[in-house]
């Protein structure tokens, strides 16, 4: 029978409450540890298509008939369109429509360097940009504000500060024998991910829209874009069947979307607009700067005593209040915690989600706020934390549904002791040291999410469902799953994704939410796809359900008789059998999270500054493991990207105009492949009982939380600097040294 | 009409001068296995071979590879390296991925089984924002298993 | 836009007028057309009239960097500045004649900013951000050469002939003034054909960038000895490669407030490329 809960919903730290309609979620767990098809590593059932360059991207369609749009953009960062004339651009060759800024989301008062002011279809995309060129505006500028701490003094934010506190700072104060205090900051970074954003819209007629886009979430660009056109939901079909990269940044429909489907209904034909790398380095989105003011107390023992901190987000023109503040607490068991997240509003781009958006700059801060701490009280780093590990959310007293921190601590430990033998491979010019920091994030998915299996009469098996794959082989886990329940080889299941109209609605790629929330929804279609198979079977050959099982394509009896799958789906012929499937709610009254600790091991080279991460070595606890391959590369992807948000990418803004100076690849430094250290994954791998029919929780975000603190405090253990301030240059490296030849002793912060 | 070779076939060359080889490969022959991510030369993703050297194709005119001979993913789709790639998992969301393969075969061919520090310093012209690298090192230490 | 194939000198020459622009490599080039930073009506590619190849000591100018990073005769100095230039693909690509007359990296130049180097009236790095920039003769502009062959080539003093004459490469370049504005002293139309490169008793090629590959050089400091003496150049640090008379000259920069730490990592490289190429 259907069920009608109200159940708590999480996605990227924020919660919500809803009504999700449940089936009675039956399912056992599997037993822990790999099984036939689960937890066995799997080689990604697209790769080839991937790797042959046949997968067709949005970037690679090309409809008949379709034009190119192109925006202009505002080259200023606060500025009014005084004037406007598109009459050249508009007779410019190949143009077939102008929009000016009086259509939305275009707009003549540009509130940051970007943002879309006008936009042109013309046959090519080249002719799109001549045209662009061509329209001649005059600008008035304005004094664009740009400075963070300016905007909370004028108290330009973007939403209401966020101030929570429990017990009492000032009690924990008092009882502290050690104070540590420091400012740290983050810097702004850019996805970048390798296809950028891009839409082509095609109008049916005055009330059908059909968009193919690069999203992370193809039921949020639907709602999104049926609302913006007053259309039913049902009349907008949103594809997006390969996307290369997203990160955060994709997670809606954004203003080119809506410029394509503009363009498209003023002509009559399909438009595209794609983003060139500048677009997207522009206006796509961004991990806002932080500036973060923190203070730790703490008993001689290492008890914490407090934790405050100030946290000033620079999220730009638009966006949310990121969750900076959430490791200070969530992480450790202290009984005083007040924190308060400010989100200035700025002339500058909107940011959007990137990978653990707000944990990954305030780990930064509190888990280098540990080591200085632990510094100061003399007590190992590693032990300090286990002192204060928590067994329950503090924050609301639930317990956590699961959690395996001290065993990633365990299985630290010996990393953790190779720092003597590392820093004594120092010499004069390079110095070695380990470092180590612990990670806490959702990551527990939730509903609503469905999927269907479909088994035909070849015996093969089709998972549909409204998701997509974004590159973390999300569509090979569930296929695994499948695969699993039905006793089928993982290569009879075909996972078909990506298409509002092709199935049923299904969770965001974003909040590490794909599995958690698919996998149990894909597992309960193929549990009642199984059920009918048995139930046929049993008929079919005169057993009892119960002495039936499927295993290995065959339908196997308890009596030794087996039937392989197709001969009892064969008899169907054209004949289905469907099964379906949803995800039920998240365990009530509990905290679901993931955790890990990464250990770090660096060489600096302290005449030039040079930084080189030598090793990370990554533990982390996700409930169970599906593909244990996709998943060490979700764990390796995380690391490299947290390595050049440590040591070399930075948004840069020219400080007077506000103008982005680093918009290309060049100016803007992503690891490449000689950059990357050895990484060993080691994941924890045991299921959460209390969550789902499956126990996962996901895994795209954690491993990018701890890699900038352990790297951070890494460099800290090889050369006494501190390095508060990222990303960690060489001019930020030199200078910390300096400023640790100035203090040979750590100054003493009263208690 | 000036033509071209692109893995081994002849095509006459209609575009106009000035026209990249990638916007050639993708719009003009419908070859979009080569994939475009910044087209200024900065990434990799575009990378095809011309006579077996990797190049970008997204700065390279057209009109200046008319007596030479082009590779692209779709001239290498039965490379052994492509199966390395997918059992390896050296791929994630894949929009690098042939560029890196169109590299990493024309690595192969002149080095066999070349060194960590061979690939690394002959990949490091393919931007990988999903970090695959260790893996697509992987794959190419292990491309002939 | 038109483009010219000669396959000779004599045509490429008659080629080369107004309007045109010699194309080798194309790696610097075509992105600065498509940014309409360079304008020409006619490409002439200049593949087939420029020699390419090194005969002992002369390096012909049509030559890649990636042919050059793996051959074992030319001076390491050389070699490892063309290994640690740029990509491989763009090494494939890029010609040692066009890897000299490279432009800036300056992110204000790039993005057009209406700045001295584009004609206009002041230097947007001088206030704004100017980490990668000049710390010498970088008044009025502070854009940094980003070469690191050049760097290497004057160090190892090499001489650059062209179709019209032979001129030691520190003439090469000049500083830009007020009146002329250009970094390269050839004259329109001017080919590089060869360089000669003389064998040093020792040379080597140092350069500091923000990874570990496919970075232009923050600092690049190229140091060779000969009989005469050892001469030591920088990349990346001034609007042209830099000669530098010895360790003492960095007191003579005058770094911006934001680019003072490239003299510590230069004086840091200049120690260990004095050390390597020491007898």
């Amino acid at each position: 029978m259907a069920r009608l809960i109200r159940t708590e919903k999480e996605v990227e730290g924020r919660y919500t409450e809803q009504w999700i309609v449940v089936d009675e979620d039956v399912l056992e767990q599997w037993p822990a540890g790999p099984l036939e098809t689960v937890g066995r590593p799997v080689p990604r059932a697209d790769g080839g298509q991937r790797a042959r360059g046949e997968a067709r991207y949005t970037a690679d369609i090309k409809l008949p008939g379709m034009l190119h749009a192109a925006i202009l953009r505002s080259p200023h960062a606060k500025a009014r369109v005084r004037r406007i004339d598109t009459g050249r651009a508009r007779r410019a060759p190949g143009v077939r429509a102008v929009l000016g800024p009086e259509t939305g989301p275009l707009t003549d008062e540009p509130p940051y360097e970007g943002a879309p002011v006008a936009a042109v279809a013309a046959e090519t995309s080249e002719q799109a940009r001549t045209a662009v060129s061509l329209i001649e505006v005059e600008w008035e500028r304005l004094e664009p504000l740009l400075d963070p701490e300016e905007a909370v003094r004028r108290n330009e934010l973007i939403d209401e500060p966020n101030r929570e506190e429990r017990g009492e700072v000032e009690r924990g104060l008092a009882e502290s024998d050690a104070v540590v205090e420091a400012e740290y900051r983050t810097q702004t970074v850019l996805h970048n991910s390798m296809e950028t954003h891009q839409a082509i819209c095609e109008w049916d007629g005055d009330d059908r829209l059909t968009v193919y886009i690069s999203t992370q979430f193809i039921w949020g660009v639907r709602e999104e874009v049926a609302k913006r056109f007053g259309l039913p939901e049902d009349h907008v079909r949103v594809v997006c069947r390969f996307m290369g990269g997203g990160f955060g940044s994709k997670n809606g429909p954004g203003d080119y979307t809506y410029v394509a489907a503009e363009l498209a209904r003023a002509t009559g034909r399909p438009v595209k607009c794609a983003l060139t790398r500048r677009e997207e380095n522009l206006d796509s989105g961004n991990r806002n700067s932080t500036i973060q003011r923190l203070r730790v107390g703490a008993r001689s023992d290492g008890t914490l005593t407090f934790l405050d901190g100030e946290f000033v987000n620079a999220t730009g023109w638009d966006g949310w209040l990121a969750s900076t503040g959430g490791p200070m607490r969530l992480l450790y068991a202290c009984e005083n915690v007040r924190t308060v997240e400010y989100g200035a509003k700025l002339n500058t781009p909107p940011m959007a989600a990137f990978r653990a958006p707000g944990f990954v700059e305030g780990t930064f801060g509190l888990e280098c706020l540990l080591d200085e701490l632990a510094a100061k009280l003399e007590i190992d780093p590693l032990e300090l934390r286990r002192r204060n590990h928590s067994t329950h959310d503090a924050v609301d007293e639930r317990p956590f549904s699961s959690k395996q921190l001290l065993e990633c601590y365990r299985r630290a430990e010996p990393h953790w002791e190779r720092r003597d033998e590392v820093r004594a491979r120092s010499d004069a010019t390079w110095k070695r040291g380990v470092g180590l920091a612990s990670q806490v994030w959702y990551g527990g998915g939730g509903p609503p999410s469905y999927a269907w299996v479909r088994i035909g009469g070849d015996g093969r098996a089709a998972v549909i469902t409204g998701m997509q794959d974004i590159g973390t082989g999300s569509a090979t886990a569930m296929a695994q799953i499948a695969a699993e329940e039905l006793g089928l080889p993982v290569d009879r299941i075909e996972v078909a994704l990506g298409d509002s109209a092709r199935g049923p609605y299904a969770t965001i790629s974003a909040g590490s939410s794909t599995i958690p929330s698919m996998g149990p929804a894909v597992r309960a279609a193929a549990a009642d796809a199984a059920r009918q198979l048995i139930e046929i079977a049993a008929q079919r050959y005169d057993r009892e359900e119960r002495v039936l099982s499927l295993k290995n394509g065959q339908i196997v009896s308890s009596d030794g008789g087996s039937w392989p799958l197709e001969e009892i789906t064969g008899l169907l012929e054209s004949g289905q059998i469907l099964g379906k499937g949803s995800r039920g709610p998240n365990p009530t009254g509990m905290r679901v999270l993931t955790f890990g600790v990464q250990v770090a091991e660096v060489a600096v080279d302290v005449e030039t500054g040079e930084v080189v991460v030598e090793k990370i070595v990554a533990i982390h606890d996700v409930g169970r493991v599906i593909n244990p391959l996709g998943a060490s590369s979700q764990v390796e992807g995380g690391i490299i990207q947290g390595l050049g948000h440590t040591l070399s990418e930075e948004r840069l803004l020219d400080p007077s105009t506000g103008g982005n100076l680093t918009q290309t690849l060049d100016a803007y430094k992503i690891p490449t492949i000689a950059d990357v250290p050895e990484i060993v994954t080691d994941l924890v791998d045991v299921p959460d009982e209390h969550l789902t029919n499956l126990g996962s929780k996901g895994l795209g975000e954690p491993p990018i939380i701890p890699t900038a603190a352990a790297i951070a405090n890494a460099i800290r253990d090889a050369t006494g600097a501190d390095v508060r301030s990222l990303p960690i240059t060489r001019e930020e490296m030199l200078r910390a040294l300096r400023e640790a030849s100035r203090q040979p002793a750590r100054e003493e912060v009263g208690a | 009409m000036p033509e071209l070779s692109i893995n081994g076939e002849r095509h006459e060359l209609a575009a106009s001068v000035g026209t990249s080889l990638a916007h050639y490969l993708r719009e003009d022959l419908g070859l979009t296995g080569t994939k475009i991510a910044c087209n200024e030369g900065h990434c990799g993703a575009c990378t095809v071979q011309v006579d077996g050297v990797p190049i970008l194709s997204c700065i390279t005119l057209v009109h200046t590879v008319e007596d030479r001979e082009v590779t692209t993913i779709e001239g290498l789709r039965d490379h052994p390296m492509v199966n390395s790639f997918v059992r390896s998992d050296a791929l994630q969301c894949g929009f690098c991925t042939p560029g890196q393969i169109v590299s990493a075969t024309a690595l192969v061919a002149a080095i066999p089984r070349p060194s960590s520090e061979e690939i690394k310093h002959a990949m490091s012209g393919n931007l990988c924002r999903c970090g695959a690298y260790p893996k697509i090192e992987e794959a190419i230490s292990t491309w002939q298993d | 836009m038109d483009i010219l194939r000669p396959d000779s000198l004599e045509a490429a020459r008659a080629a080369l007028k107004n309007g045109s622009v010699a194309l080798a490599g194309g790696t610097e080039l075509v992105p600065l057309l498509r940014d309409r930073i360079v304008e020409a009506d006619t490409i002439v590619e200049i593949r087939h009239a420029v020699p390419r190849g090194i005969q002992g000591t002369r390096i012909g100018a049509g030559t890649t960097l990636g042919e050059l990073e793996v051959d074992p005769q030319i001076p390491d100095a050389l070699r490892e500045a063309c290994r640690l230039a740029a990509s491989p693909q763009l090494r494939a690509m890029g010609t040692i004649g066009g890897n000299l007359l490279q432009a800036t990296r300056c992110w204000y130049w790039r993005l057009k900013y209406p700045c001295w180097l584009h004609g206009g009236g002041r230097c947007f790095a001088h206030e704004g951000l100017h980490r990668e920039h000049a710390v010498f003769a970088n008044a009025p502009c502070a854009s940094a050469h980003p070469s690191d062959v050049a760097a290497a080539l004057l160090a190892l003093g090499a001489t650059v002939r062209t179709d019209r004459r032979e001129l030691p490469i520190a003439e090469l370049y000049r500083l830009p003034t007020g009146d002329d504005r250009r970094m390269t002293g050839l004259e329109p139309g001017e080919l590089i054909l060869e360089l000669e490169v003389p064998m040093p008793a020792a040379s080597t090629y140092l350069k500091a960038m923000d990874r570990k590959r496919f970075a232009f050089a923050l600092v690049g400091v190229a140091a060779a000895r000969s009989p005469e003496g050892t001469r030591l150049a920088l990349a990346g640090m001034a609007p042209i490669p830099w000669l530098l008379e010895d360790e003492s000259a960095l007191d003579e920069a005058t770094p911006l407030p934001g680019n003072a730490y490239k003299l510590e990592i230069a004086r840091a490289l200049i120690r260990r490329a004095l050390v390597a190429v020491a007898p």
